[in-house]
Parts: C-alpha cells; sequence; structure tokens
C-alpha cells in the first residue's frame, strides 16, 4: 500500500517521476524546475496547456506533463 | 516620387503581416548561440523559424530558450520539425500556441530521415486542421505545383516548396517545378531547403519566388556573419533583378554591338 500511495503523490514530468503536493501549479511547478525566461510550453495528460493558465491549473496526482521549450531549428 | 530604376515599398507580405526582407533564417546548427544572433542581424532577416523539443533536465543546455538569444524584435516562426505524421504536428503547433509563440507554423510533416521529403498527404491533412484551429500555416512542400495548389485553396498563407533535400546545399534541382508554383500561386511561395550559396538565393528570387529561408549554408560558413549578408545581398539582388524584368533566353548568339561600319571593313 505504501508504493500505490507514493504513487499517489506523484506526477510524471517528461517521463520522470516529480513530488507534487496537493495544489501545485503549473507556474510553481516551472519555478521549481528553474525554466525561467520567455517560453515554456506545457501539456498536461495531452491537452496543451494555455500560458494564462499556468498560476491557476492546478496539478493532480497521477499527471502526464510535459514541458518543451523553443530550440535552435529550420 | 522614386528615381526610376529603384523600387520602393517591395514589402514581403503574409497573412497581412509585412516584412521588409525576403530572407528568412533558420536558427539551426549554429556553432554558438552568439553566433546564430549575429548572423541574423547580418542577414536583415526579421522573421526565423524555430524548433520545439522537450526540455532535457539532465543536460546543461536542456533548459535552454532559444529565443532569449535573438533580438527581441525578431518575428518568431516555430515549426513542426521531428513530426512524422499530421497528428504529431497538430499537437506541436498547438503546444507552441499555447505557451505564448505566434500562431504561425512552419508546418512540416517529415517521415523520411534519409531525404527529409515530406508527406504530402500528412502535410494536407495538418494543414486542414490547424488552419481550421486558427493558425497561419506556411506548409513545407516537395516542388509539386497541383499539391500547391491544393494547399492554396485550403487557405494556407504561403507555400514552401524544396529546391533540394535539406541541408544538401545543392540549389534549385527542382527549378521548372518551383517555377509552375509560383506562376500558380496566389499567397507566397517560399523557397525553403537545399539553398548553398547566395547565387542559388538570387537565382530563386530571379524567378519570381517571394523569399527564400536559409539555415545550414549561413550555419556551417566559416564565417556565418558574413555569409549571412552574401545571402542578404543576393536576395536582394535577384528580387531586383525580377523586378527589372529579365531578357528572354535565345538558343543563338546576338550581337552587343553594330554589325555595320566594321573598321576592318573599311
Amino acid at each position: 500500500m505504501a508504493d500505490a500511495q507514493h504513487e499517489e503523490q506523484t506526477i510524471r514530468v517528461n517521463g520522470r517521476r516529480q513530488a507534487a503536493e496537493i495544489g501545485l501549479t503549473v507556474e510553481r511547478l516551472l519555478e521549481r524546475l528553474e525554466i525561467t525566461g520567455r517560453y515554456a510550453l506545457v501539456e498536461r495528460n495531452g491537452s496543451p496547456v494555455p500560458r494564462e493558465r499556468f498560476g491557476t491549473v492546478e496539478l493532480e496526482p497521477g499527471d502526464e506533463v510535459v514541458i518543451a521549450r523553443p530550440v535552435a531549428g529550420g | 516620387m522614386p528615381a526610376k530604376g529603384t523600387f520602393m515599398s517591395d514589402e514581403l507580405t503574409i497573412d497581412g503581416h509585412t516584412f521588409g526582407s525576403r530572407l528568412i533564417l533558420g536558427t539551426g546548427r549554429y556553432a554558438t548561440d552568439a553566433a546564430m544572433r549575429s548572423a541574423v542581424e547580418a542577414s536583415g532577416a526579421e522573421l526565423v523559424t524555430v524548433a520545439v523539443r522537450l526540455v532535457d533536465f539532465d543536460a546543461p543546455a536542456g533548459k535552454a530558450d532559444i529565443t532569449e538569444a535573438l533580438p527581441e524584435t525578431t518575428h518568431l516562426l516555430p515549426n513542426t520539425a521531428g513530426a512524422q505524421t499530421a497528428r504529431d504536428a497538430v499537437r506541436l503547433a498547438r503546444l507552441a500556441r499555447a505557451g505564448g509563440l505566434p500562431a504561425w507554423v512552419k508546418l512540416e510533416v517529415i517521415p523520411d530521415e534519409r531525404y527529409l521529403l515530406p508527406d504530402p498527404v500528412g502535410t494536407l491533412d495538418a494543414a486542414e486542421q490547424l488552419l481550421s484551429d486558427g493558425f497561419t500555416v506556411l506548409p513545407y512542400i516537395n516542388a509539386d505545383p497541383v499539391l500547391a495548389t491544393r494547399l492554396v485553396d485550403l487557405g494556407c498563407h504561403a507555400v514552401m516548396p524544396l529546391g533540394s533535400p535539406i541541408g544538401s546545399g545543392r540549389g534549385l534541382k527542382l527549378r521548372d517545378s518551383i517555377r509552375i508554383i509560383v506562376e500558380q500561386s496566389s499567397v507566397p511561395v517560399i523557397v525553403d531547403a537545399g539553398l548553398g550559396a547566395p547565387s542559388h538565393a538570387a537565382e530563386a528570387l530571379e524567378l519570381g519566388a517571394d523569399a527564400v529561408l536559409v539555415n545550414t549554408a549561413i550555419a556551417v560558413a566559416d564565417d556565418p556573419t558574413a555569409m549571412a549578408d552574401a545571402f542578404r545581398l543576393a536576395v536582394l539582388a535577384g528580387r531586383h533583378g525580377f523586378r527589372a524584368g529579365l531578357m528572354e533566353e535565345r538558343d543563338r548568339a546576338t550581337a552587343s554591338s553594330p554589325a555595320a561600319g566594321l573598321v576592318t571593313n573599311g
């Protein structure tokens, strides 16, 4: 049961497990991961999260989060 | 009143947005971010492409945002490089827009890694979805005039036929097809990929292309800043040449000096 409880308190970020307390917002997660600068591109459970909602969208245990950035490319 | 021999207000307009330069730059493959920025500035380009990739928490620069290395006035054109299907491309474009990047997309659907040739069916499918979702769509395509027409009819805001495969530097191998696309298109035609030398860019503009997108040829030059300037000049020269009206090619020679009054006949 301990494992199940642990699972419930984590999310996955780019495939990697990450602790996530109740009420953790996307904005707070980005700060914690030191993703600063102009653009952070975020998907939650397959849906893109609009930047305006980073401060209000609260992540839930078990969420799959993708964080991407603009990189050099043609 | 502009003096004869000059061309004023020759701006590139895409979806109602005007650009002073007909050179669009890719930001990939530069040795450093500083070299990339210097080349962008020297090129005069106002529109540059960026790709979208996952943050890599294990790499030293895995969290870096390339746009921070660009002048703030630069207009960003996110691409969907890496998308092998229409579904991948739509996902990437929506992710970029949600994160605050412009709702413009250089649409690439490329399942083929050897020649990096775009999938026309997937591109058409993704273009339709992105257009109905409000994006400004610039699809990267093989130089297929029928496909270009289909994409323009759907509502795409430009078409981007390739000159030759990405990064090959081989120039306008598909020149005749590009000429047909230029003739038929009601939206800007941007020759993208394969331009390896400034003369290739000039040639594209001379045959009536509205703009070119260049990346590798500048990024891998010994002096990327100087090469960016060379491409800037070539694009201007090609465009001026096109607007001035090129002479028609002939099979035989025509003397440029008078045939009459030869001294040797005197």
